[in-house]
């Protein structure tokens, strides 16, 4: 028998943590039973529940007891330790939140073996597809299984590969896209870096399957270590016959290369990675007609995200039907998150379709960093929008996202607390967008611009009313007649804080307070008397010695000279500083 | 092709950008180094990310009568740790064990 083993943590966050207390108690009590040598008890630093008060998880039997108390110590050694028998009472009933497909591999095989995918029943899809199923019946299984594109559109991809299929021309292309590029998302480089092998596979069943000879991995040049996993990976697949001319004996050739993203974010729209992997300019054009008609060198070709791609093999080799039984009416299987923000885990997350944000942040996540409240969660990066605290139980599929205002996207997810202004986050993804503009039609490249315009303003203190049914207007017209992605969805977070969070923008403009204290120029701060030690911290520390005064009639902040850099306000031990 | 079996107690580090940044590199260098010096048959491999990013450096191990587990925040100390209390002693090691579930796909 193996030996047992005792897991403890205190994951109660209100008080003081308790792990070692019980650690203790537990292993007198083995002692006084004589169990010490064949039990080992141990504090592990995380047990994957929160606020569950003491978690007690016993191997390899695998009972997880929750909100134990000392007096139940007694009874779990006698009864489970000894006996083998679960106290039901103590007994932790819920299930495990995630779920992986895609990340099925990611840290259990080495990424750069090739034997090491074969041994978890690598390219085993690839097989099943060249020696049982033609290119309509891959289509078919991908129908029933409902996988829709994880870029963020959410477009269904048998249809994707259907139409690309369809389309007239000896030469098809299929295209992975790899430009990942939201501020806080990388749930990509994880897949592409931790198991490329899949990634590959999938490009290799698409190629089949649409009816290309030819395949490109787009990725953003900033992630060299997936790149080079991906160019080790080719050559590997290559030597074993898995890539090149007739694979595996099918009759069937297919190749792949790697085509470097040079940093634009527009880039990740397909008709401009397609313009960009041509050695053109990076600029989108207007669609129809669409990729699966007339792509790359004008030829029919079918872009698929990352994540989607990773999904085709383990979908070809379980059914369609079993990946269909995950997630909601219109959304199947799983999905990846990239946990960001003020939570307390940040990483990556895969849960099933339909599982709620609230889940995801408490459950998964551990709950926020700061004892300080929720207050909304980004979903989307800078074409999606924010989602107040309200709206946390709704369960997550691209419909549902959508009618919040916000979108799927790839996967990015910040969580923002109460000290986060939803101005300046507004601001910063504006911005973002901006920037990344290519600047070929008008509404995105001088729409944005304005937008910015009026946020500064209203940050600064400036702001007028008519301000924000400017903001409306302006954001209109850009996803009206933008000419790609980018442009239509850049004033998603401008939209989606102004309809949730209308009152804090009224209180920038009318009453000149950020509510957040996050906005420099509507801050100040000053020097609570009553409070103050005196003890000249604050003094030395301001990097403009602007605090005058003595130790004798206390100490103030020259307000007009004031940086707002809030050093002082770090500093003081005594919360002698007010900020407001 | 045939698939290779799986050695039954290895050391798994998380190699990806993320664990690198928090620096894998050099708990894999010193996992490799220790392990030689001690004379500890043991396989030490390089792999993905498992997603706790936040408990980076993530090292799995897996030996013989134990349950495999995951260590996370991993350092040099943990590090050496892992390998004479761990491998070659068949105890866990306190603290920084990271336990997450995850439901196997059906």
């Amino acid at each position: 028998m193996d030996k047992r083993i005792v897991f403890i943590k205190d994951t109660g966050m209100q008080s003081a943590d308790r792990t070692r207390d019980f650690y203790a108690a537990f292993l007198d009590q083995l002692r006084e039973g004589n169990l010490h040598e064949t039990v080992q008890v141990l504090r592990v630093a995380d047990i994957g529940l929160y606020n569950q008060g003491v978690v007690v998880k016993i191997l390899p039997d695998d009972i997880v007891y929750c909100n134990v108390k000392d007096s139940d110590i007694k009874r779990i050694v006698d009864t489970t330790i000894k006996e083998g028998r679960a106290l039901d009472e103590l007994v932790y009933g819920g299930k495990p939140k995630q779920i992986r497909i895609v990340l099925r591999n990611c840290g259990k095989i080495d990424p750069e073996s090739i034997d090491d995918y074969l041994s978890v029943d690598g390219y085993q899809a690839l097989r099943k597809v060249l020696s049982e199923h033609t290119p309509e019946t891959v289509i078919e299984e991908l129908k029933k299984s409902g996988l829709r594109g994880r870029g963020g559109a959410g477009y269904p991809t048998w249809m994707k590969w259907k139409f690309t299929r369809q389309s007239k021309g000896q030469e098809k292309y299929i295209i992975c896209n790899g430009d990942e590029g939201d501020p806080g998302a990388y749930m990509d480089r994880s897949v592409l870096e931790g198991d490329p092998h899949s990634v590959i596979e999938g490009m290799i069943i698409a190629g089949f399957t649409i009816g290309a000879g030819k395949g490109y991995f787009y990725i953003r040049a900033e992630y060299p270590l997936a790149v080079d996993r991906i160019k080790k990976a080719i050559g590997q697949a290559r030597e074993r016959g898995l890539l090149g001319e007739n694979i595996l004996g099918s009759g069937f050739s297919f190749d792949l290369d790697i085509r470097l993203g040079a940093g634009a974010f527009v880039c990740g729209e397909e008709t401009a990675l397609i313009a960009s992997i041509e050695g053109k300019r990076g600029t989108p054009r207007p669609r129809p007609p669409y990729p699966s008609v007339q792509g790359l060198w004008d030829k029919p070709t079918a872009i698929n995200n990352v994540e989607t791609l990773a999904n085709i093999a383990v979908i070809i080799l379980k059914g369609g039907s079993w990946f269909a039984g995950i997630g909601t009416e219109k959304s199947k299987g799983t999905k990846v998150f990239a946990l960001t923000g003020k939570v307390r885990n940040s990483g990556l997350v895969e849960v099933p379709m339909g599982i709620t944000l609230r889940e995801i942040v408490f459950d998964i996540g551990g709950g926020l960093l700061s004892n300080k409240g929720i207050k909304a969660v980004q979903t989307g990066g800078p074409s999606g929008g924010v989602i107040p605290k309200e709206y946390l139980d709704t369960p997550v599929d691209y419909e549902n996202l959508q009618k919040l205002g916000s979108i799927m996207g790839s996967g990015g997810m910040i969580v923002m607390d109460e000290d986060d202004c939803v101005a300046d986050i507004a601001k910063f993804y504006l911005g973002f967008c901006v920037e990344e503009s290519c600047g070929k039609c008008v509404p995105c490249r001088i729409g944005g611009y304005q937008m910015l315009e009026v946020l500064h303003r209203i940050t600064e203190g400036k702001g007028t009313m008519a301000d924000l049914a400017k903001l409306k207007l302006i954001s209109e017209s850009m996803r009206k007649a933008s000419l790609c992605g980018l442009g239509q969805t850049a004033a998603n977070p401008v939209i989606s804080t102004l309809t949730y969070f209308e009152n804090e923008y009224k209180e920038h403009i009318v009453n000149k307070k950020c509510p957040s204290h996050k906005c420099k120029s509507l801050v100040t701060y000053s020097i609570l008397q009553a409070k103050c030690k005196r003890c000249r911290v604050c003094v030395v520390n301001c990097p403009e010695n602007i605090i005058k005064g003595d130790r004798e009639k206390g100490f103030y902040i020259e307000l007009d000279k004031c940086i707002k850099c809030g050093k002082c306000f770090e500093v003081c031990k005594f919360g002698a500083i007010l900020k407001e | 092709m045939e698939k290779p079996p799986e050695a039954k107690n290895w050391i798994k580090v998380g190699m990806s950008t993320c664990g690198i940044a928090a620096g894998a590199d050099v708990v894999f260098a010193t996992l490799l180094e220790e392990s030689r010096k001690r004379n500890i048959q043991i396989e030490i491999k390089k792999c993905g990310c498992l997603g706790m990013c936040y408990a980076e450096p993530l090292v799995e191990v897996s030996v013989e009568g134990l349950p495999a587990v995951v260590y996370g925040r991993v350092d040099k100390e943990v590090a050496v740790k892992i390998l004479e209390k761990h491998v070659c002693g068949k105890l866990l090691v306190n603290d920084n064990i990271f336990d997450f579930p995850i439901k196997k796909q059906v």
